[in-house]
């Protein structure tokens, strides 16, 4: 945790930045309750992205952005007054904050707010923020991963590497008080591939992604980038569909957290469950799966896309344990929803931006180790497949089914992997598929790619991890013989 | 709004003119203004208000034969100048691309001035007539209330968005127009209990004006019908089966192949359909031509997002393959005339019969409602979705299938359309009717 000397020298430096006050902004708060709201709050944001294209050999274009705002929000129980201003002139917000005031239909003198800046963790400062790199530091990084994926297999035809960091100044200020500064920043290098190989074209790709700053980008790591995003284009060569229908499914450690995202994380987000429109809404404290399962929803793994040191709500961030050795333990909270059950906030109210509204979000969602090895879940498999790397999914958050889409993987024959696969989408049910996680091996990782989820309209970062573990059956895409 | 529509030509002639100052040799300004309201209602009362405005400017600068575009809200002159100013210095940063120019301005010539009726005065900010929050709010309480006519709705929220948008273009090489267009979308969405599962659905509707949609009663029974088919949702078995498509999932299937009809996508050898202009990649059924001028449409436009004058284009005829998507970066590097940089409208060749008849007319096989998930390869064509639906017997609709999977490669996809129908989506710049294919790999139990 921050002291509270730094807490000041923070919240004073982004009112700087930002051009406020606090006297400002608690007139603009007591405007927003003017209509008796129960909360409000203020999100200030100042985002600069820059993005940058190397293709065909040479840094092709580049883009920068600036986005700033207030976002202004009035609470009434479970009901949401929102509006933003572009323009940070207390004119303009306490216009904005009239909008917002206006889903309490009542009207109250509120005493101007005592706020008082608050300190949180300290996961992802890095040495230089990115507003402090030149454009012309980043080049070499492109340059470097593009000549290592060129030399990496004489079929490679095309390679097209992006860039893109950003650096986020975000100031929280609330009616209970707090007033809270973070700084965000993030990066990802992108390496895309296509190879022609007796005439047939494939291509791939493959990412490093989190809040990292310019000095981790080294050589080792360019170096895995761009043998990964190459392996992954050639292997495509050899990959066939697996045959259609139910199938043991392997999850190969990493990125496999995607089917913990989607056939359980969304359904854990307590505005569906408040709501009673998820499958999960009335399965807490029950045993949905066995007991060396263990899933988790966490903001603090340092540096991850995932890390966070606040929520957006201003609250304090947290290890929430979704599933504790087979038994469902917690949903993630909002403000809103935590107050409806009557518990703490986890620290998952999360918006894309000052334009938007929190809701209940995902933040780094794994499982944790289990009895069984890599090898064992392997050798246990009949006929099956192993997933490894994934593209995309999706999920009905009331009726369960989910699905989520695989890039490559094997097949699995008499316990061995025979031949690769590809491109084949897998669907399955969430409390299903809990139930059917039969081994749990001891090698949980997370992904270092860059994962966003999509919720309402509204991206945020996470990330996603899992130790190799066995699925006894989902349905797997694919060709009918 | 011509006060504003000035107001943002002025900004973007301001920037084009910052941009020269500070040393570009060519410069595209875009300025845009937009407002937007936002309303929603679940169960018994309010979900939520929000009104919102916003401005920004973009622009693309060339630079030493070097290239970059930027963005920002903050427009107080002097950040303003100063951001344009680090701008062209970050680009003299980067390296000279001979094939980045300027769009050339005889692109620009031919600009059709066709009336394409794009705003609804009554969604305007201050019109006299528009509609009033009370209004609005009895709008989507008449629309939740349709939705939560049975006893088996667990929850269900319903919203409308309106929204108002400005833009105005200006070019260093003699471009300037603007845009005005408003949007309505208002629609529903339920949860009903069916055992330990809670099936959703939901049905939007929306246009760029409001009059012609349909009734807040009509939205929400048909959010409510939708959902009660869900009821007893259960795994069949993998087959292979004749796919009907209903309107709104076609444009998740059919408009994945405009990825791979980019010159970029050609360019970058990530297309599965290089190399194949004027050559048959569909069945007969299969025209798709791109109309920018349809009145009211969703992706109507004057121009496109380079400034090149819109034309009508088609795209497939009759099964063959006539233009690709040429912008004129790609162009140059392929040697090619540019056509578009991107769709506006796409329209089919229409059958002569809707959903239900079609449906009679295949017998048996797996409608499609809307598509799971799923991905695909536009290097390959490889393709594999999972698909909600129902299965289709004695040409009636039948039970609700769950956990199903459709995989296949488009270029055998296309060949394998048999009908077309006449029932396109109105709201969509995607105009897909119902659509027929046979022989389609389904994985289930």
């Amino acid at each position: 945790m921050n002291d509270t000397t730094s807490a000041v020298d923070d919240v004073r430096a982004d009112l700087d930045w930002f051009g406020v006050d606090s006297a400002q902004i608690a007139r603009v708060l007591a405007e927003a309750l003017s209509h008796g709201g129960d909360y409000a709050d203020l999100y200030f944001q100042h985002a600069r992205d820059n993005s940058i294209v190397l293709e065909d050999g040479i840094i092709s274009r580049a883009s920068s952005s600036v986005d700033q705002g207030v976002g202004i929000r009035v609470l009434v129980g479970d009901q949401t007054g929102y509006a933003y201003s572009e323009d940070l002139s207390l004119a303009a917000m306490r216009g904005a904050a009239r909008t917002a005031a206006s889903i309490a239909r009542g009207s109250r003198e509120a005493p101007p707010q005592d706020l008082t800046p608050t300190g949180h963790r300290d996961l992802y400062s890095i040495h230089r923020g990115w507003d402090d790199v030149a454009v012309a530091e980043k080049l070499p990084l492109l340059q470097r991963t593009e000549a290592l994926a060129r030399a990496a297999d004489e079929h490679v035809v095309k390679v097209s590497i992006s860039w893109a960091d950003s650096e986020e100044h975000v100031l929280i200020a609330n009616s209970d008080g707090a007033l809270i500064a973070d700084r965000r920043p993030m990066s990802r290098l992108w390496c895309s591939v296509t190879a022609i190989k007796d005439g047939e074209t494939q291509s791939n790709s493959w990412n490093l992604a989190g809040r990292r700053g310019i000095d981790w980008y080294d050589d080792e790591r360019l170096q895995e980038l761009a043998t990964k995003a190459v392996a992954r284009t050639m292997i495509l060569f050899d990959a066939k569909r697996p045959p259609a229908g139910e199938l043991p499914v392997v999850l190969a450690a990493g990125a496999s957290g995607i089917l913990l995202h989607e056939a359980i994380g969304h359904g854990m987000e307590a505005d569906f469950n408040r709501k009673g429109t998820s499958i999960y809404a009335t399965m807490l404290d029950q045993k949905v799966a066995e007991d060396f399962v263990t899933i988790v929803d966490s903001a603090l793994h340092p540096n991850e896309r995932g890390a966070l040191n606040v929520d957006d709500e201003g609250n304090a961030t947290e290890r929430t344990v979704l599933v504790e050795n087979g038994v469902m333990r917690s949903y993630l909270h909002d403000r809103i929803s935590a107050k409806h059950y009557g518990v703490e906030p986890t620290g998952s109210g999360r918006r894309e931006s000052f334009r938007h509204s929190p809701l209940p979000r995902m933040r780094c969602t794994y499982m944790e180790n289990g009895p069984h090895t890599r090898e064992e879940i392997i050798e246990s498999v009949d006929f099956g497949i192993v997933a490894e790397t994934f593209t995309n999914g999706q999920v009905q958050i009331g009726a369960g089914d989910f699905t989520f889409y695989i890039k490559n993987g094997w097949l699995i024959e008499k316990g061995k992997l025979t031949a690769p696969i590809k491109d084949v989408n897998i669907i399955g049910n969430g409390p299903e598929a809990l139930r059917r996680i039969t081994m749990v091996a001891g090698d949980s990782k997370l992904d270092t790619g860059g994962w966003t989820c999509g919720k309402e309209g509204q991206s945020v970062p996470v990330s996603q991890g899992m130790p190799t573990c066995l699925v006894s059956s989902l349905t797997v895409g694919g060709e009918n013989a | 709004m011509s006060a504003m529509r000035d107001e943002l030509l002025q900004r973007a002639h301001d920037a084009v003119a910052m941009a020269q100052a500070a040393g570009a040799d060519d410069v595209v300004a875009s300025a845009g203004w937009g407002r937007s309201l936002e309303f929603a209602w679940r169960d018994d009362k309010v979900e939520k208000v929000q009104e919102n405005t916003s401005k920004a400017i973009r622009v693309a600068l060339y630079v030493d034969g070097k290239f970059s575009s930027h963005g920002t809200n903050d427009l107080a002159p002097e950040r303003l100048r100063h951001f344009i100013g680090q701008a062209v210095e970050l680009t003299r940063a980067l390296e000279p691309d001979p094939y980045r120019l300027i769009t050339p301005s005889e692109l620009y010539e031919g600009r059709s001035d066709v009336d394409l009726d794009l705003v609804d005065k009554d969604l305007t900010a201050d019109a006299e007539g528009a509609m009033t929050r009370d209004e609005r709010l009895d709008w989507i309480r008449r629309l939740h209330d349709a939705a939560h006519a049975d006893d088996c709705v667990i929850s269900s929220t319903s919203g409308m968005m309106d929204s108002h948008g400005i833009s105005a273009r200006v070019s260093s090489n003699g471009f300037a127009g603007d845009m005005e267009r408003t949007s309505v979308w208002f629609g529903a969405e339920c949860t009903i209990q069916d055992g330990e599962k809670r099936p959703e659905a939901y049905r939007w509707v929306g246009g760029l004006h409001r009059d012609g949609l349909q009734t807040p009663e009509e939205v929400g029974a048909e959010c409510l019908r939708r959902a009660l088919t869900r009821r007893g949702q259960h795994k069949v078995t993998s087959r292979k089966a004749t796919m009907v498509v209903d309107p709104e999932a076609g444009a998740g299937l059919i408009g994945r192949i405009f990825g791979a009809l980019s010159a970029g996508s050609i360019q970058q050898k990530r297309s599965f359909l290089a190399g194949k202009l004027g050559e048959r990649i569909g069945s007969e059924g299969l025209t798709l031509i791109d109309d920018p001028f349809i009145v009211r449409g969703m992706g109507s436009r004057w121009w496109d997002g380079e400034g090149i004058a819109s034309k009508r284009m088609p795209v497939v005829e009759n099964g063959v393959l006539s233009n690709y998507y040429v912008d004129t970066y790609y162009g140059r590097k392929l040697g090619w005339e540019p056509t578009t940089g991107g769709a506006s409208n796409i329209v089919f060749a229409h059958g002569d019969k809707d959903k239900t008849g079609i449906t009679k007319d295949v017998g048996d096989g797996i409608y499609v409602t809307s598509w799971l998930g799923g991905n695909a390869n536009s290097t390959t064509g490889d393709y594999s979705f999972g698909i909600r639906g129902h299965l289709i017997e004695n040409g009636e609709l039948g039970e609700p299938i769950s956990e199903m999977n459709v995989t296949g490669n488009y270029l055998d996809l296309l060949t394998k359309l048999t009908m077309v129908g006449n029932d396109p989506v109105p709201w969509s710049a995607f105009r897909c009717p119902t659509l027929v294919f046979e022989g389609i790999d389904f994985s289930g139990l």
